[in-house]
């Protein structure tokens, strides 16, 4: 992709961000991928990533995953302007498609994850303002709380029914039509 | 006896806090915000049930409600159905009933009005309204008895009766328009106009005479917009050498409680004199759409539709901005063969209603496609534009 930049843009994509999670681990990344936070990208225009951007609320595990998304991501936007700018042909729209079941196959791979670790990357995506992978990480959690019973979901996620009967058949009344 | 090893102490910090519930299994505050953003408002309702955290902000967090009418952009719409004439639902463009407010319909020959508001409001030919708040499901009985006025001007054995809701910017109140003697010019008796306010406390609890425009409206084709509610006049002035020309619209201002000043249409006002005549008050009638009132010129041969704006009521000035051809979905356009203009969508596309057949119909105006929606068969439909997750803007009983 770099090669079909301007020099300049190939200056941008070789800048290298160090990102610092809370247990002290550093990890080197492009900017390309970096600024797919909007967190870091605001702390990269405010001019204040030198010496390394310390991420306190997020571990070396889970920011290691969340590279991983990044860096699969940030190619696939910069595959597309590529595309979008300069080509529209079949044969890049062919590419371009190709990409997006792989990006699609790389994102349902990613969230097989354990319950705890996709609640942790929803905390980092929230954090560090990356849509995507909210959008992508929150939809899986959805997904499994929609169409599902008050007692269901006390049983999936451990909640303790701290409602009194008497508030809890309230409610009942009140939604009776969303039970049915 | 050795007494059992201590307990570890709790974290300490708030971040080792949110560490702690984060690699539990439980879903920490933050997340759960995020994910119950993606939820449908059916879903939320249930939700409530599971815990106190939950509950909280699902039901009137104003917060979270906001954020999510914001995630959740797409028109949702008041249906009654023929199979279920008791309730009222909440539906989307997608056919999903996303609300049921058992109870709410009335009965079989309630049907809803064809607003565009947070509210529902329920009316039959012969003197019972009701108005819903579907999101908290009050409702409030209008009274029957007419305004004190009025009351020997109207036949309460056997009335007939016309009503429209609208909703006033500047003091957010709604209000009701009540029409008696429906049939006025046919059976010799006079038009009369009353209003209530559905929101206006312990003072407002009766219906206030007004004045009538002083010609004969034809109910039916009245259609509120923004507090104002539009009417053609009555078909009975139709080929009368009155002077009263087919497109010739009055208006009714909820706010003031007044009759505005009259409009020419846009067939008198563009098509010149000559033209007019050819046009007979039939082909014509009012719709709302993206906050204008729209007048819908229904034409044969081939079949299709103009839709002209009113873009300057104080001019009278009018923009045609849709031509489209209907005769792929209709075949004649006699009565109540005619699509109802319903809402224009973001993208372009305008949604349709045709009575006859209770179905909503999407339409690509450049292409004159329509793709039906997958819905149960309509008894009425009118656009909702509430939030079923608030808990309502101000107590309506």
């Amino acid at each position: 992709m770099a090669s079909a930049g301007s020099g300049d843009e190939k200056a941008a994509a070789a800048a290298m961000i160090t990102l610092i999670s809370s247990d002290n681990e550093k990890f080197e990344v492009t900017e390309a991928t970096a600024t797919l936070s909007q967190t870091i990208r605001h702390m990269i225009e405010d001019g204040c990533t030198d010496g390394g951007v310390p991420l306190p609320n997020v571990t070396s595990k889970i920011l290691a995953r969340v590279i991983e998304y990044c860096k699969k991501h940030a190619t696939a936007a910069a595959g597309e302007e590529g595309s979008s700018s300069s080509f529209s042909d079949a044969a890049f729209l062919e590419v371009d498609r190709a990409f997006l079941e792989e990006l699609e196959e790389f994102d349902d791979a990613f969230l097989e994850v354990d319950r705890a670790t996709l609640f942790d990357l929803i905390l980092a995506a929230n954090y560090l303002d990356i849509k995507g992978l909210l959008n992508l990480t929150c939809q899986k959690v959805a997904d499994s709380v929609k169409g599902k019973t008050p007692e269901q979901i006390r049983e999936m996620y451990n909640i303790v029914n701290d409602l009194t009967p008497e508030e809890e058949a309230e409610i009942r009344r009140e939604t009776q039509w969303a039970f049915e | 006896m050795a007494s059992p090893p201590r307990p570890r102490s709790p974290p300490v910090t708030r971040a080792m806090r949110a560490r702690a519930a984060a690699s539990s299994e439980r879903i920490p505050p933050d997340v759960l915000f995020d994910v119950l953003l993606r939820l449908p408002a059916r879903d939320l309702c249930r939700l409530r049930a599971v815990c106190r955290s939950w509950r909280a902000l699902t039901s009137g967090d104003p917060l979270f409600a906001e954020a999510h009418a914001a995630a959740h952009p797409g028109p949702l719409f008041l249906a009654k159905f023929r199979d279920d004439k008791s309730s009222v639902y909440v539906v989307d463009l997608s056919g999903n009933a996303l609300k049921r407010v058992a109870g709410a319909g009335g009965g079989p020959y309630h049907h809803l009005l064809c607003t565009s508001l947070n509210l529902a409001c329920v009316a039959t030919d012969w003197n019972r309204c009701r108005v819903l708040d579907p999101a908290t499901g009050a409702v409030r009985v209008l009274p029957e008895s007419p305004a004190e006025e009025h009351a020997n001007r109207v036949n309460l054995r056997n009335p007939y009766t016309f009503f429209a809701l609208g909703r006033v910017a500047a003091t957010g109140k709604h209000k009701v328009l009540r029409m008696f003697n429906r049939l006025g010019f046919h059976n010799g008796g006079h038009q009369v106009f009353e209003v209530f306010t559905v929101n206006g406390g312990d003072g407002d609890v009766q219906w206030r005479g007004r004045q009538g425009p002083g010609l004969f409206i034809d109910e039916c084709s009245g259609v509120v917009v923004d507090g104002v509610v539009y009417f053609l006049t009555s078909r009975v002035y139709e080929g009368v050498r009155c002077g009263i020309r087919p497109d010739y619209i009055v208006s009714f201002d909820l706010g003031t409680e007044e009759w505005r000043s009259d409009l020419r249409g846009p067939i008198s006002s563009n098509a010149g004199d000559r033209k007019v005549p050819h046009y007979t008050r039939g082909d014509l009638s009012l719709a709302e759409l993206k906050g204008s009132l729209v007048l819908a010129d229904h034409r044969e041969q081939p079949m299709s539709m103009d839709l002209w704006f009113l873009s300057d009521f104080g001019n009278g000035l009018w923009a045609k901005e849709y031509h489209i051809q209907t005769h792929s979905i209709i075949s004649r356009l006699v009565g109540e063969y005619r699509l109802k203009p319903l809402l224009l969508l973001d993208d372009g596309r305008l949604v349709f209603y045709l009575a006859v057949k209770g179905l909503l119909l999407v339409c690509e105006p450049g292409t004159n496609t329509f793709a039906e929606v997958g819905i149960r068969c309509l008894d009425s439909v009118g656009v909702y534009t509430g939030n079923l997750l608030s808990l309502g803007e101000g107590d309506m009983v």
